[in-house]
């Protein structure tokens, strides 16, 4: 909240109390004016788990325009005042414009979709985005691919679409959740190898199932700050070689007699069939998302929807059959399945319940797969300076935490947060990118939010293709730009549950 | 200090006329300008005090106002529905001529000081236009794009063709009418102003890094290539558009927010009124050396960029100022929010 200075008188009056052209009403509204109709000046204090919507202070907030407003004399015929958005009266404008005026720095600007779908030299842009396809964990085409080749083959790609100088990328982080020791050396490596120099510094991190995202977020930041000028925000994933229980240490006595710690180590599946359970998810729910998430999939696929993200890898494969080792080019996500319907679905049996109460199975969870994607971020000056094609903005993304067990509420209260700094509502969002860990908690997430379907993973999610755990917050990127631009949309979100309690949520915008 | 009250309307800017030193005119809107109809108003320093001397109603707000230099009686208003109106004094009610060209509000209007036969208006629809009705009556004569919402555009005093304008994305743009309109519509120079100075100004320590929305600048009235700015970061920025890579070379800190409308002294080289959110007005010295013994007690010296003096009694959102052009070299008006037009002498604020 924002300390007005002596002299501002603070109050609940707003516009409807200034009569239009009165000659007697209180100029010491100004404060009271700008303090009711600010989007900025109010911070969105989340309510606690399950008690209520995280959307419920906006939605208290909403009604910027009350009726006196609308007692706009006329304009005469000839003019046509032109709006650059239809849902905001000038009124609402000219506010969101002051108010700006009363904060300090660009970085508190209460943006508003206006601010946020504007250009400025200072603007974090993505110029290049792009994946490998994704493939079946342990049976899929990269399943003799270590991790570190897949990074390769994916910045490979990279340096020949964009065709950016090398030398000039000053850091690249990777996410990464199974490699052990973080994957730094090899991956540092696979930098080197691709071609870049030595100049370019590597990191690999992990934030769980956002680790891509957080790799996408700590490269833009660290291009505002100036500490860098270009990076490649990246992530990847190698489950068929990585995934199994050596990726989490045995957990320390202490840890074990602490009831909040033991927790985190509850398997996703587990705590996720419990949850469905207590959030009343039903099978038949489950399975219906699950088997349109298939169907979105089979159909981008065959309209060719994804052709402009993945970028194809050649690689060597070994037949199981034959065990004959040959050389293949991937280019096609291989967990897409034709013909999945919800009726099919059903048949499966639960896999992390022994009695037939169980939900979640293979069907409509996600998958295990292999890939890689990566990210070219950038300040707009520096974009339009090298001749770089601009993709789209990022905008700003939030990190949460929620409970451990209930892991799978992580976008719900991710993405709110996500967007009350963004200054927009989840109505200015055209395209959600929701990482599909589980059909429950995806549907619970969507659900909760209020959010139209019609909006989510437009051409499918996890379920259908994988989820490559480190990879997936990277990959959305690619995912989430093309989809806006292919349908001529601006404003998109990316968001995923975190194992062990926590959720991620980015906001981008296509150009 | 004499006052005036603009009742049910708040004022946005105050210019006084280039021909006479009683006459000022108001731009203003009802609601703060947020929503409701606009009115210009003429007023007349008298024995009797400030006498409204004629108002112009319109449909929506003023954002500004400026005289004509060609024509005693004539001026011109930005409107907040996107038009450029020409208004004269010795007419009632409606304006001479109307232009509707721009998309959104106009922000700012200003008359060439040089040839005073063309004018020029910025919007928020991100882009500038020249305008020479004896040419063309019909519209705007010439459109310089800069894609940002352009709070503040300013003819050179100097040289007819030299055109500047300050915008959201934190740029003062320098366009140069002289130049061929190629693909770069006739820009010649983009300055960064949050850009840190090249030479570290001593005692200065910035509150902001980054860019911040410009919301006003001016031309210094005798140093020909001083371009003063400020903004929503509160910091005052001169710049040199000899060297526009050595970022400002004076910054001018303390008001405590934005600073919404910024003039330099017709008297003095190194002198600057600012009126900011923080509702005060505030006089400077950018620390030159070349005002240095015009006036002992107005002009600054050297010593460094500072705070000469501050003028409080406004109580709202302070708007708009303008020095008188005539007579001793501190007289000045001031508008706010508060409904009130102030004309003063800044000696009397100035500090012991």
């Amino acid at each position: 909240m924002m300390t007005l200075s002596p002299g501002f008188t603070l109050g609940s009056r707003g516009i409807s109390n200034a009569p239009i052209s009165s000659n007697t009403h209180d100029h010491r509204l100004t404060s009271a004016f700008i303090h009711d109709f600010s989007p900025s000046f109010e911070h969105l204090h989340l309510p606690s788990i399950a008690t209520s919507s995280p959307w419920q202070t906006r939605q208290a907030r909403t009604p910027l325009v009350r009726p006196s407003l609308h007692h706009r004399p006329k304009p005469p015929p000839h003019t046509t005042p032109r709006r650059s958005s239809a849902n905001t009266t000038p009124a609402q404008s000219r506010i969101q414009q002051l108010t700006s005026h009363l904060t300090s720095s660009e970085s508190d600007i209460p943006s508003g979709l206006e601010s946020v779908t504007s250009k400025s030299p200072s603007d974090i842009v993505v110029t290049c985005a792009l994946r490998t396809p994704l493939t079946k964990g342990g049976r899929g085409g990269f399943k003799d691919t270590a991790a570190a080749d897949l990074l390769h083959g994916a910045f490979r790609s990279l340096l020949e679409r964009s065709k950016i100088d090398p030398a000039l990328v000053n850091d690249i982080a990777v996410g990464t959740v199974l490699a052990p020791g973080g994957g730094a050396t090899e991956f540092r490596a696979a930098a080197l190898a691709a071609g870049f120099p030595d100049s370019t510094a590597v990191k690999s991190l992990n934030r769980q199932c956002s680790s891509g995202l957080q790799a996408c977020v700590d490269i833009a930041n660290a291009i505002k700050t100036g500490m860098i000028e270009i990076g490649i925000g990246a992530g990847v994933e190698s489950m068929s070689s990585q995934y199994g229980p050596g990726a989490v240490t045995e957990f320390s006595e202490l840890l074990e007699s602490h009831p909040a710690a033991k927790e985190c180590k509850v398997p996703m599946g587990v705590l996720s069939e419990k949850m469905a359970k207590d959030r009343k998810i039903g099978r038949k729910e489950q399975d219906e998302f699950a088997a349109r998430s298939y169907g979105k999939a089979v159909e981008a696929q065959k309209k060719g929807l994804f052709d402009e993200e993945i970028a194809p890898l050649t690689v060597k494969w070994t037949d199981p059959k034959t065990e004959e080792e040959k050389t293949i080019t991937v280019s096609k996500d291989d967990g897409v399945r034709e013909g999945m319907t919800a009726e099919s679905l059903g048949k499966i049996r639960p896999a992390f319940s022994k009695d037939s109460s169980g939900t979640i199975h293979a069907g409509n969870a996600s998958q295990i797969s292999d890939g890689a994607a990566a990210v070219l971020l950038m300040r707009r000056d520096t974009a339009e300076r090298l001749g770089q094609p601009i993709l789209g903005k990022y905008v700003t993304a939030s990190v949460v935490g929620v409970p451990p067990l209930l892991m799978g509420i992580g976008p719900w209260k991710a993405i709110p947060v996500a967007l009350e700094k963004a200054g927009i509502t989840k109505d200015d969002v055209d395209v959600f990118e929701i990482n599909e860990a589980f059909a429950s908690q995806c549907v619970w997430c969507i659900k909760e939010l209020g959010l139209d379907e019609a909006k989510i993973n437009p051409k499918g999610g996890a379920i259908a293709f994988g989820h490559p755990l480190g990879c997936t917050g990277a990959r959305q990127v690619s995912t989430l730009l093309y989809e806006l631009r292919r349908t001529g949309k601006k404003v998109g979100v990316s968001s995923m549950c975190v194992g062990t309690g926590m959720g991620m949520a980015a906001v981008w915008v296509a150009e | 200090m004499l006052e005036f009250r603009t009742a049910g309307f708040n004022p946005y800017a105050v210019k006084y006329s280039p021909f006479f030193d009683s006459r000022l005119a108001v731009s203003s809107g009802a609601n703060f300008g947020l929503v409701g109809n606009g009115r210009l108003s003429i007023l007349n320093l008298t024995n009797q005090g400030i006498i409204c001397e004629k108002s112009f109603d319109t449909q929506d707000c003023l954002f500004d106002t400026c005289w004509s230099e060609a024509h005693e009686n004539q001026l011109l208003t930005a409107g907040g529905d996107g038009s450029v109106k020409l208004f004269d004094i010795g007419l009632s009610q409606f304006p001479i001529a109307s232009w509707q060209e721009h998309g959104r509000e106009v922000f700012s209007v200003a008359w060439n000081l040089a040839h005073k036969r063309t004018f020029l208006s910025s919007s928020w629809d991100g882009s500038v236009k020249i305008w020479d009705p004896e040419a063309n009556n019909q519209g705007s004569v010439l459109t310089l794009p800069i894609h940002s919402c352009v709070y503040s555009a300013q003819y050179s005093p100097h040289s007819s063709d030299v055109v500047t304008a300050v915008s959201r994305d934190s740029h003062l743009r320098v366009f140069d009418l002289r130049t061929p309109a190629s693909a770069s519509n006739h820009l010649t120079l983009a300055v960064p102003i949050h850009a840190p100075p090249k030479v570290p100004q001593q005692g200065f320590v910035p509150t902001s890094v980054g860019p911040t929305e410009c919301l006003t600048h001016d031309w210094n009235k005798y140093r020909s290539t001083i371009v003063a700015t400020a903004g929503v970061d509160g910091i005052i920025r001169t710049f040199d558009l000899r060297s526009p890579g050595a970022g400002p070379i004076a910054m001018m800190q303390g008001h405590e927010y934005a600073i919404r409308k910024l003039s330099w002294s017709p008297h003095l080289s190194d002198v600057l009124l600012s009126a900011s959110y923080d509702m005060t007005c505030r006089v400077w010295t950018d620390g030159s050396t070349m005002g240095a013994g015009v006036s002992p007690k107005l002009g600054g010296g050297s010593g460094g960029p500072r705070e000469m003096g501050r003028m409080d009694r406004h109580t709202e959102f302070a708007m708009g100022v303008d020095w008188c052009l005539f007579g001793a070299e501190g007289w000045c008006a001031t508008c706010a929010w508060d409904e009130r037009v102030l004309v003063w002498d800044v000696r009397e604020f100035m500090r012991g």
